[in-house]
């Protein structure tokens, strides 16, 4: 405020374009490593070796899962800030709305988590339903009575619906929002309209992300262990996406800054909020994580407990304790600072380490699973139970790589297809002469 | 009849808006002035920069107040439930790996004890609470908790003047300059 005060004259009339051919080598490199990625998983996933097969299903699930979390958030970002009528954001929300508009296309990378030939080796359940011939109710009644009474929500047609219905909402709702959002930036009369019409229909879409982001919770990676149930787990995974792709749209404010974008419009103050969020995102990770932990750890009843049991035993042990001191105690100290928030070259840092932390805890939520799991669904291919299956973590490398570059190309993509942002939004101005 | 001796405050001196305020504040504080402050009926955002103040220590206080609400509710749960009175419960070790059970306590004391911190370290540095002001000998003062906006600078400040000091709130804009006095006990 002050000396630098924003008026109508420093936004771009026609919008802050991203030169395309400047990140035209970023991306056509990540697109080539995502097609050539892609296809070898194809290969690894349905026609390599029974063994790589079965271990690279779980890399394949890692990496999906842990780039839907960065996307979905980009979606809870732009619900959220329509949602309480929020003005501080107006000048990074389109970040918000492009992160988000990466939905759909990282959600086809779930794709081969539909076909048998890879949930055999993911979902136990799955086969003992698949093993019935005729009722399957029947049969579980003989085979497993626990799944016999879970049936009614773990059976194979309402987990097909569910996986439909996680597609196609969030991607509904993002396209809406996205939509509504750039039509304003060639408006010629501009008004309040589709501000009010954004935050209305933000409001029942955000009970689509909830449901979203705790059902695929529940579906993908509580379902490797349909024994193991944990009420605090959609939550747990809501604390690690809020926080992370908030990670996400810092590093990409802040690089599209030093590119001398969104000049005028953002400044210290937007970086200390999105700051203090990634902080309080932080405490709320570790709150959730500990209660998880804490209430399994009290009660100590078998089936909650196995989860922590797999998770402590052998190298296992050390990456879970590193967990706790590098995903709380030191970004907990060190994002205290004040002046660090508002610098967005030590706050991009944070952020990296941050999403290198959330890689980690993604590992630890999916692999660990599998050398138990393999290793009593087929002890002759697999062996016998195993803490960690040796060779497979170049799979999990693999399935990085190849899902990582997909969201890079399409974030990329989706951020040179229009203003960068909002120019024309009512509040601009308010949101670019931020003090807090 | 007793005479009273007054002593001077500084001077007092009415600004129309906010903006007016924020603008002589920036004046006020580039004429090199330490002692003396703003008054306005809600907060006015940037008026610290404007006035150029530095950043609080409280900050400080408060990690440290915090820490040690930390170790407090550690020793305390450690010493009672480790060193004096072993319990098992449930099968859990009653050593340093009960650690989980603590940690309620640890972040309960740790948020108290920094909520005492801000709270009396605050007090502390603002010097509350106190029973009088001397601005409060102003009559036109009163209005700076309903519609006026006001920057006292106080006699106290080495390069306060009689003369100078009332020129310069004039010239940025100034209504009402008053030389505020208190009564000498």
């Amino acid at each position: 405020m002050g000396h630098s005060h924003v008026t109508s004259a420093d936004i771009a009339i026609h919008g802050d374009h991203l030169d395309t051919s400047k990140v035209s080598k970023v991306k056509s490199v990540a697109f080539a490593v995502a097609v050539l990625g892609t296809v070898a998983s194809v290969y690894l996933l349905f026609f390599g070796p029974e063994k790589t097969r079965g271990t690279y299903a779980y890399s394949w699930l890692f990496a999906f899962y842990l780039f839907f979390t960065l996307s979905i958030g980009g979606v809870f970002w732009t619900l959220l800030h329509n949602v309480i009528n929020a003005s501080w954001g107006i000048s990074v929300r389109r970040v918000f709305e492009n992160l988000g508009s990466t939905y759909p296309w990282v959600f086809l990378f779930s794709l081969p988590l539909f076909f048998p030939q890879v949930q055999q080796y993911l979902y136990e359940w799955m086969n003992i339903h698949r093993d019935a011939h005729g009722s399957v109710k029947e049969h579980l009644h003989h085979a497993d009575h626990l799944l016999y009474n879970k049936h009614w929500f773990m059976n194979l047609p309402f987990w097909y619906g569910r996986g439909i219905f996680y597609f196609i909402g969030i991607t509904l709702v993002i396209i809406g929002l996205r939509r509504l959002s750039t039509a304003q930036d060639t408006d010629p009369n501009p008004g309040t309209g589709r501000l009010l019409r954004a935050r209305f229909h933000s409001t029942y879409t955000m009970v689509v992300f909830a449901l979203t982001i705790t059902f695929t919770g529940f579906d993908f990676l509580m379902g490797l262990d349909y024994k193991w149930f944990s009420t605090m787990w959609g939550v747990y995974l809501f604390a690690g996406t809020a926080l992370n792709s908030m990670a996400v749209i810092i590093l990409v404010t802040a690089w599209l800054k030093g590119r001398g974008h969104l000049r005028h419009v953002t400044g210290p103050e937007h970086f200390h909020i999105m700051g203090k969020l990634l902080f309080a995102f932080t405490v709320f990770w570790a709150y959730i994580a500990f209660s998880q932990f804490f209430l399994i750890w009290y009660a100590g009843i078998t089936e909650e407990t196995s989860y922590f049991l797999i998770r402590n035993t052998g190298n296992w042990n050390t990456a879970m304790i590193a967990l706790v001191f590098g995903h709380f105690v030191v970004p907990f100290v060190v994002l205290l600072q004040a002046w660090l928030k508002k610098n967005p070259r030590t706050l991009s840092f944070m952020a990296a380490y941050t999403l290198a932390m959330h890689v980690l805890d993604h590992y630890l939520i999916t692999i660990p699973e599998r050398g138990i799991s393999l290793g009593n669904i087929r002890p002759e291919v697999f062996g016998d139970i195993q803490v960690a299956i040796p060779g497979a973590f170049w799979g999990d490398l693999l399935a990085f790589a190849t899902i990582g570059s997909a969201f890079l190309f399409f974030l990329i993509r989706a951020l040179g297809q229009h203003s960068l942002y909002p120019n024309r939004d009512p509040r601009l101005l308010e949101s670019a002469n931020l003090s807090n | 009849m007793t005479t009273t001796r007054k002593r001077v405050y500084g001077y007092l001196a009415e600004f129309s808006n906010a903006s007016t305020l924020y603008k002589a504040a920036e004046q006020v504080r580039d004429a090199g002035y330490r002692k003396w402050d703003c008054y306005s009926p809600y907060p006015i955002h940037g008026l610290d920069a404007a006035m150029g103040i530095k950043r609080s220590i409280l900050p400080w206080f408060v990690f440290f107040g915090g820490v040690a609400g930390c170790a407090t509710a550690f020793a305390l749960a450690y010493t009672t439930q480790v060193v004096i009175y072993p319990t098992v419960v449930q099968a859990k070790p009653a050593n340093l790996f009960t650690i989980p059970a603590f940690f309620p306590v640890m972040f309960e004391l740790t948020i108290l004890f920094s909520g005492f911190t801000v709270l009396f370290g605050l007090l502390g540095l603002i010097q509350l609470p106190r029973l009088n002001h001397p601005l409060f000998a102003s009559r036109q003062f009163h209005r700076a908790t309903d519609d006026a906006f006001f920057i006292a600078i106080e006699a106290r400040d080495p390069r306060f003047s009689p003369e100078k000091t009332r020129e310069l709130l004039a010239g940025i804009g100034g209504d009402n300059i008053e030389l505020v006095e208190e009564d000498d006990r």
